[in-house]
């Protein structure tokens, strides 16, 4: 990847101070965001996408939440540490960001076009009339009908899709260079999904926008993104081209997901689920996280964890490694599960 | 909207009607009757008076002829009051006690709003802790400890100062007003603080907040316009039992302080076994309720934007 860097994520870790100790949500997370590019984050619910990008607008919580190590730099400029009042300078503005259920996401007692209305009156300084000037521009842009008429209604009156069109508006009310979207299309179903999509995919084409996008279906992987990061555990365990990752999986959790995921290999009617569950995330396991469910674990896995492997394609597992000794097996299974 | 409105009122109507006939056959089955005191001296006076009153007829036609004024509007004649109708009480005294009832009322939720809003921005530090602590003071000390406590302050404090600077009891100015008003809404608004702090803290959580952050509005704004408005909502809704809560505690407050309002009525007529006002004031107050509740409730359809859409469609 040539192009510019917006956003660099490097070596982040956060953990949450809870009854039961400490539970260590994200462990050195690191990834670059390229200019005009979508950098797809997958993994299990509960591995630590959200927390990871919550982290980078200060929106989790602290406490019980503690950034422990890492640092987050948008163009150069540090993001971890910032004062809420310094923040303010990118959330909304810089960063725009995208929830999974927009109707809880959205205030139940304000009209839509209040609510895309007060950034704009916020960050640009603009009039009440020439926001909502504004407001219908933008409604019309993510495709919703009668703006005039929709953006004096409120929440309960949208249907999903719409309040997911009318929260993207509202994320790139005041252009911003990254948009961050936590499994945007998941409380959809398959149609408005797609719509969905291709909405981002047309905002990204016509605006430049660099988009992090958060998902659990690698389908949606597959159709939006140019490099993913797969997440297990807190961790990223392989990192890489939307190639890379999809036709030449080097961590076992990958091939996993691939095999649980539908409709790719229609002829197996069966789908693979990934046997076991994700690690005790209070006391990270010694080794590999993902040693308890891996077909190929050895020794060394249940004693040492694996460090990332290779440069722009990138995975944490000891098979990487020149003397593993399963690596020859491991590359022979890979293609079989593929075919 | 219309529909409902009437609905509700129809359901109000069926509740007075309830009231008024509870309040009837316990009052007719507690020994003894109006009369039953040094007025009626011998038993040919007795017996001119209950015909007088009408009480020699069988209760049931009593009933039936109670029933029938009230639907008149008319309450009757006090049985301890030579020459006043019960009406007449109402109209003079009750001004007293809604003037009163108000005050508690504003005093309750203003400052039930803004205690439950200042514990909730400081959750679990020292302000937090000692408002929670009076909270749950005001919720279980009742109002006539507070009506004592605060004379005997006041006295305290007039003899201090060497100037009358608070009346210790009464009515009629301002100044008078202020104490009993504080002391009646005190308990509502212990009540209503700790429903603002919790809500305040739900609000807090939700998703929307989070989205509000996310947008990059300063802390202010989101406290204004995104937290205080969905918190106050469930507030809104309790205003109803708040004003049974405050029109009942009335009763004890204006007899301690010796205020002329209905309340005081109210209570010495069930001393008295005082059959028209006993009948007269609690109607009188079951109605008044019924009607606040559903006053709430509509003004509660007209704040959330959710109640109002649906109710316009
Ligand atoms: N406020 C919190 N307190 C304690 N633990 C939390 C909190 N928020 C998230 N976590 C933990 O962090 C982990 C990652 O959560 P999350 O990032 O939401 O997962 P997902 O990948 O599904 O988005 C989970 O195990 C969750 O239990
Ligand atoms: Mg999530």
């Amino acid at each position: 990847m040539s192009s510019e860097i917006i956003l660099e994520v490097t070596n982040l870790a956060v953990e949450f101070a809870t009854y039961g100790g400490s539970v260590q949500a994200v462990r050195d997370v690191s990834f670059n965001l390229h200019k005009g590019t979508t950098l797809a984050i997958v993994g299990e619910s509960g591995c630590g996408k959200s927390v990871t990008v919550q982290t980078l607008l200060g929106l989790i919580p602290m406490p019980p939440g503690r950034i422990t190590a890492g640092s987050a730099r948008l163009r150069g400029a540090e993001l971890l540490g910032l004062s809420a009042d310094r923040l303010n300078h990118y959330r909304g503005k810089r960063i725009g960001m995208i929830f999974q259920d927009a109707m809880s996401a959205m205030n139940p007692t304000m009209t839509i076009g209040d609510q895309i209305a007060e950034t704009l009156i916020v960050h640009m300084g603009m009039s009440a009339a020439a926001a909502r000037q504004e407001v219908i521009t933008l409604l019309t842009q993510v495709q919703i009908p009668e703006p005039e008429r929709r953006l004096r209604q409120y929440p309960f009156e949208f249907s999903g899709g719409m309040l997911q069109r009318a929260m993207i508006a509202l994320s790139i009310a005041c252009q911003p260079e990254v948009l961050i979207a936590d499994e945007p299309t998941t409380a959809l179903d398959v149609t408005i999904q797609a719509q969905i999509l291709q909405l981002l995919e047309s905002l990204q084409q016509s605006r430049g926008l660099s988009i992090i996008l958060i998902t659990h279906d690698l389908g949606v992987v597959a159709r939006m993104a140019h490099e993913v990061a797969v997440m297990y555990a807190g961790q990223i365990v392989e990192q890489g081209s939307v190639d890379d990752i999809f036709y030449r999986s080097a961590h076992p959790y990958t091939v996993g997901l691939k095999a649980a995921m539908p409709g790719r290999s229609a002829h197996k009617s069966v789908l693979q689920e990934i046997p076991g569950s994700p690690p005790d995330l209070f006391a990270p396991p010694a080794g590999c996280g993902f040693n308890a469910r891996c077909p190929h674990v050895m020794q060394l896995c249940t004693s040492q964890a694996p460090p990332l492997f290779g440069t722009s394609h990138q995975a944490r597992c000891w098979l990487q490694h020149a003397a593993a000794p399963a690596q020859a097996l491991y590359q022979q299974l890979i293609a079989s599960v593929r075919s | 909207m219309l529909n409902y409105i009437l609905k509700r009122l129809g359901m109000g109507v069926l509740t007075v009607w309830f009231i008024a006939t509870a309040t009837f056959a316990a009052m007719h089955l507690v020994p003894g009757n109006p009369l039953a005191n040094e007025k009626a001296t011998n038993a040919v006076i007795r017996a001119n008076l209950e015909r007088q009153y009408g009480l020699d007829q069988p209760v049931l036609t009593q009933y039936v002829i109670y029933m029938g004024n009230m639907l008149k509007g008319d309450f009757g004649i006090a049985f301890s009051e030579e020459n006043r109708s019960v009406n007449d009480i109402i109209r003079e005294t009750f001004p007293v006690s809604a003037t009163l009832g108000l005050l508690s009322l504003l005093f309750a939720t203003a400052g039930g709003v803004m205690w439950g809003a200042l514990t909730a921005i400081y959750r679990n530090r020292w302000p937090d802790y000692l408002i929670m602590f009076l909270v749950i003071l005001g919720i279980s000390v009742p109002s006539f400890v507070f009506a004592g406590l605060s004379q005997f302050a006041i006295l305290h404090l007039n003899k201090w100062t060497g100037v009358s600077l608070l009346p210790v009891a009464g009515w009629g100015s301002f100044r008078a007003m202020l104490v009993p008003a504080l002391v009646l809404g005190l308990s509502t608004m212990a009540y209503l603080t700790r429903l603002m702090r919790s809500t305040m803290l739900d609000v807090a959580n939700t998703d929307y907040i989070r989205t509000a952050h996310a947008k990059g509005l300063s802390t202010t704004r989101i406290f204004l316009h995104h937290q205080l408005r969905n918190a106050i909502l469930p507030v809104i809704t309790v205003l109803g039992p708040s004003i049974a809560i405050i029109t009942t505690g009335g009763f004890v407050v204006e007899s301690v302080f010796a205020i002329p309002g209905l309340g005081r009525y109210f209570v010495q007529s069930v001393a008295q076994l005082d059959y028209t006002v006993i009948m007269g004031t609690t109607v009188f107050f079951g109605a008044f309720l019924v009607l606040m509740v559903i006053a709430v409730d509509i003004l509660y359809g007209f704040i959330d934007p959710r109640i109002r859409v649906e109710a316009s469609r």
